[in-house]
């Protein structure tokens, strides 16, 4: 902290020489400082601290709950409650169903974000920012929005199923005997198939909601990817793929972890697409979350509990991700 | 009149040594070149006197003051960056004017000087332009021009020709030569390119590895070399190494007559010659005469290499246009001649890469 | 050749893929009826006018949600800058600290923090008031001022302190006429970013505003059960429009996709 106290406005490399230092600034400096750590710590920092305390207390009657420190609520969600009587996964199972359309999610919008960043770099920088534009308009656009066009889309009355019947699709897929198998994926009903709700409408969703993070991610790699590498591959005689193969993937092996791992800590959060989308034997854990704080159950240490087990999830992931990288590199 | 002196200033970065304790003096209204290779300490000394960077010991004076201690804000000493440090926020007037701007002069009043300067770098008609809009050497001028604008004690100039190409080089070398003549201030520039200060300097000083190595006007730094870096450093020379005979030097089988020599016989030393000074197949010049068979001709237009291979080793010649009418052609034998008074001999252990 | 043309063909399929919600959901917007359709039926602007000016539900929303992206993405800003001053001017221990914890609220799952806020404004008493929703965004999105700022910041050359230090600038003179003008485009960027984000946010707004009042995008939410209603659609366009302004505005008076991380443009 001595650095802290060491005030100082100005580069440090410019301080050792220009301007005396001047008592009072340095005085106001501190204060400042001061200010700001405190100003984070709370705003920042604080409710992370609260859900961990919080999760370590109990359920009152009434909707209430106190303090207290006990282990109990860590307990229900890794056992369940009437352990060792019995033995239940449900909420282990709900961050199984987290960590699965998530991950799922993250690599099919990194393996289709991939190309088009690729693309993208290569046109004209007027261009490349009028993409950008249309790209962060989309990544801004709030979930709820994206999951309502996407329900409209995919909704049985209007959307895709009214397209496949109008089409004929449906019935050609009836003649050639496909639909069978697409009920038995839970994809058609017994009149027309159906996207909601499934695993796929789920996925695909998530997939599009962090569709544009990933090209935001893979962005400055790849439009810092020294272009006469590939232009060197070229005159050596590698064809397009082979450079993509050979060239521009391995030189950008730790970029696409690295988003990968990002959007799947984010998607693990991912809460309106997943109630839409999700059949309810299949929801995950940030569902169950708000559903404990905020919902029918009225329960907000336990809330906190899958709290603290989602971001210590999140958390486990991102160190694990940071030393397989510092280990590639 | 005392213009700036450095007293032992020297600078170190942890446990590395920038600059060896220096002690210079850079005479009023003369202009001085910090010449050496990158990295020899040169800009490091150059930010010291700009007050950039505090010393770690010794003294910096102006006009018999002490202003070691003193900020650079407060120095003010006139500088141009390497990078010309133009603000990109501000057009070309206004980056002029900076300096008066936040002294408090009254703008009319400092709009009025800029423009004055913007006359005396030659660009009057680009007041109101935007930094982007300039070519190089345009801004090199406006750089000049707003480093003048304070009416600086000492004006410092970091590399201020490397941003700009060769052809536009040589020519600002002379016109910042002549603005500085005219206004007669006190000029320091740093430079690795030894035509750059032999152009404009009344003084040079060559550094290497933080240290001073030779201190000198341009001429006498070129034709009296103190020690093989400088004879390397400042135009080109042909190096052969020599073990002294009495007022003689061996080389291999060959002995070459010297000078004056300031060595005792047997001591090993390292001769350098400047391609200029030996003569080709003439025997009117008093020297040491070689065989030689030329390797290599090199010719660029006013001058000729011939190259050699003699009995001492390969030789460099340059030979003038019409200063040897005939012409060499690669395996051709002839005769080299080496004047006494042209050989610079050094001790051996001096001789370091440039 | 080929190689063009499936070039084109995929960054237009991804175009349309990106834009089909979008479309659905601004094409809804023109239904007449009270449900959703598309393509719409009998089409109509009513909704338009439901939305921005006849019905108090949708208005106040409205109104709530501005008042809260814009102070919030201003106190984000003023937060971010000094952060980033002294990430940039001492790079110390401490500093590089300090700005890990600012911005770990945005890098972690928004329901956590969520509920860590509900509880925090729980115990200060600012539980479902406009101002807990202000410094809650401003905290969530933190982060992206300060990283905006941290660009400008390093894009500033360093010579230039040197320079206006030469010409008898005091650092506080150097902060005035050479720092803050040079940092002004990446500030406002930043100052953007958050505006846009904390107008879309959901779940935060959701754990701190406890029922007491509503924002756009909890208005939406809140009647996602009662099945979607085209005027909610209006509401999805004028987000996307405002978004899109924004973001141009940004790309025309600043370098996008040098904010984005592309090599500086050699102009």
């Amino acid at each position: 902290m001595s650095d802290v106290t060491q005030a100082s406005v100005v580069p440090r490399r410019q301080q050792s020489a220009a301007a005396g230092p001047a008592v009072p600034a340095r005085d106001h400096g501190r204060i400042l400082r001061q200010l700001l750590w405190g100003v984070i710590l709370v705003l920042c920092v604080a409710p992370f601290m609260l859900v961990f305390v919080i999760s370590l207390g109990h359920k009152i009657e009434g909707a209430s709950w106190e303090l207290g420190f006990s282990f109990e609520n860590y307990r229900r969600v890794f056992v369940g409650a009437n352990w060792p009587e019995e033995i239940t996964y449900l909420y282990l199972q709900k961050l199984y169903y987290s960590l699965y359309y998530a991950l799922i999610a993250a690599v099919l919008a990194v393996v289709t974000a991939f190309p088009f960043t690729y693309l993208l770099t290569g046109l004209s920088r007027r261009a490349q920012a009028a993409w950008l534009v249309f790209l962060l308009s989309s990544l801004s656009l709030s979930e709820v929005f994206i999951v309502m066009g996407w329900d409209v889309l995919l909704s049985n009355r209007s959307g895709l199923p009214m397209v496949f019947k109008e089409t004929g699709l449906t019935q050609w897929l009836k003649d050639v005997g496909w639909f069978g198998q697409l009920r038995e994926w839970g994809l058609a009903n017994p009149r027309n198939i159906k996207f909601k709700t499934s695993v796929l409408a789920t996925v695909l969703t998530m997939a599009y909601l962090v569709w544009p993070y990933a090209v935001i991610l893979l962005y400055p790699p790849l439009s810092r990817l020294d272009r006469t590498l590939t232009e060197a591959a070229r005159t050596m005689g590698a064809g397009p793929w082979t450079v993509m193969r050979s060239v521009v993937l391995p030189s950008l092996r730790l970029p696409i972890f690295g988003s990968v791992l990002l959007l799947f800590v984010f998607l693990l959060g991912v809460y309106v697409a997943v109630t839409v989308f999700a059949e309810p034997a299949k929801q995950t854990m940030a569902v169950s979350v708000y559903e404990a704080v905020r919902g029918n159950t009225l329960n907000a240490p336990f809330g906190a509990a899958q709290a603290v087990v989602l971001l210590i999830t999140a958390a486990l992931f991102l160190v694990a991700g940071q030393w397989l990288s510092r280990r590639g590199s | 009149m005392l213009g700036l002196e450095l007293e032992r200033i020297y600078k170190d970065f942890g446990s590395t040594r920038a600059v060896e304790p220096t002690d210079l003096e850079f005479r009023e209204g003369e202009l001085t070149a910090l010449l050496g290779p990158s990295g020899c300490g040169k800009t490091t000394l150059l930010r010291m006197i700009a007050g950039l960077e505090a010393p770690s010991g010794g003294a910096i004076r102006l006009g018999g003051q002490e202003i070691t201690a003193r900020p650079a804000h407060k120095r003010r000493f006139g500088m141009v960056f390497q990078s010309f440090a133009l603000f990109p926020h501000l057009n070309v007037q206004e980056n002029i004017v900076y300096s008066l701007v936040i002294a408090g002069i009254p703008k009319a009043e400092a709009l009025q000087k800029g423009a004055r300067l913007l006359d005396l770098v030659q660009l009057g008609a680009f007041a109101t332009r935007r930094i982007g809009e300039l070519s190089g050497g345009q801004r090199q001028r406006v750089a000049i021009a707003r480093a003048l604008a304070q009416e600086p004690a000492v004006f410092l100039l970091d590399e201020p020709m490397s941003a700009l190409d060769a052809k536009l080089r040589e020519d600002m070398q002379v016109e910042l030569r002549l603005l500085q003549q005219r206004l007669g201030i006190t000029t320091i520039v740093v430079t690795h390119d030894q035509r750059e200060a032999m152009t404009m300097a009344d003084q040079i000083v060559v550094m290497s590895q933080g240290r001073v190595e030779q201190v000198g006007a341009p001429k006498a730094i070129y034709d009296r070399p103190q020690n093989a870096f400088v004879a390397d450093f400042i135009g080109k020379a042909n190096f052969f190494d020599a073990v002294i005979e009495g007022s003689r030097l061996r080389v291999g089988a060959a002995l070459i007559a010297a000078g004056e020599l300031r060595f005792v016989s047997g001591a090993e030393v390292c001769v350098a010659l400047r391609p200029e000074s030996p003569y080709l197949d003439t025997a009117e010049v008093e020297g040491t005469q070689l065989s030689a068979t030329v390797t290599f001709v090199r010719d660029v237009g006013p001058v000729r290499d011939i190259h050699l291979d003699t009995e001492i080793g390969p030789m460099v010649v340059e030979c003038s246009r019409g200063e040897t009418g005939r012409d060499f052609v690669v395996g051709q034998r002839t005769q080299v001649t080496l004047p006494a008074a042209a050989l610079h001999v050094f001790p051996r252990e001096q001789r370091r890469a440039a | 050749m080929l190689l063009r043309l499936f070039s084109r063909v995929f960054l237009g399929l991804c175009a349309i893929m990106v834009a089909l919600p979008i479309v659905v959901v601004s094409g809804a917007a023109l239904n007449s009826g009270r449900t959703m359709f598309f393509p719409p039926r009998e089409p109509t602007l009513a909704r338009f006018g439901e939305f921005f000016i006849t019905e108090p539900v949708w208005t106040q929303a409205l109104a709530n949600s501005i008042v809260i992206a814009f102070c919030s993405a201003f106190l984000a800003v003023l937060l971010a800058w000094p952060v980033a001053f002294g990430l940039w001017a001492n790079n110390s221990r401490a500093s590089r600290l300090l700005a890990g914890l600012g911005s770990m609220p945005f890098a972690l799952p928004p329901i956590v923090f969520g509920v860590g806020l509900g509880f925090l404004w729980a115990f200060a008493g600012g539980l479902g008031t406009l101002w807990a929703a202000i410094l809650s965004h401003a905290a969530l999105f933190l982060a992206l001022p300060l990283v905006t700022i941290s660009i400008g910041l390093q894009s500033i050359d360093r010579a230039h302190l040197d320079a206006a230090a030469t010409m008898g600038a005091t650092r506080a003179v150097t902060f005035r006429t050479v720092v803050l003008p040079q940092t002004i485009p990446y500030t406002i960027s930043g100052f953007f970013f958050a505006l846009v984000l904390s107008f879309n946010e959901f779940i935060v707004t959701f754990f701190v505003s406890a029922s007491a009042y509503s924002t756009v995008t909890l208005q939406i939410f809140n009647s996602l059960r009662n099945g979607y209603t085209p005027t909610m659609a209006v509401a999805a366009i004028t987000f996307i429009v405002v978004s899109v302004v924004v973001f141009s505005a940004v790309a025309r008076w600043g370098d996008l996709p040098r904010l984005m991380g592309a090599e500086p443009s050699k102009t």
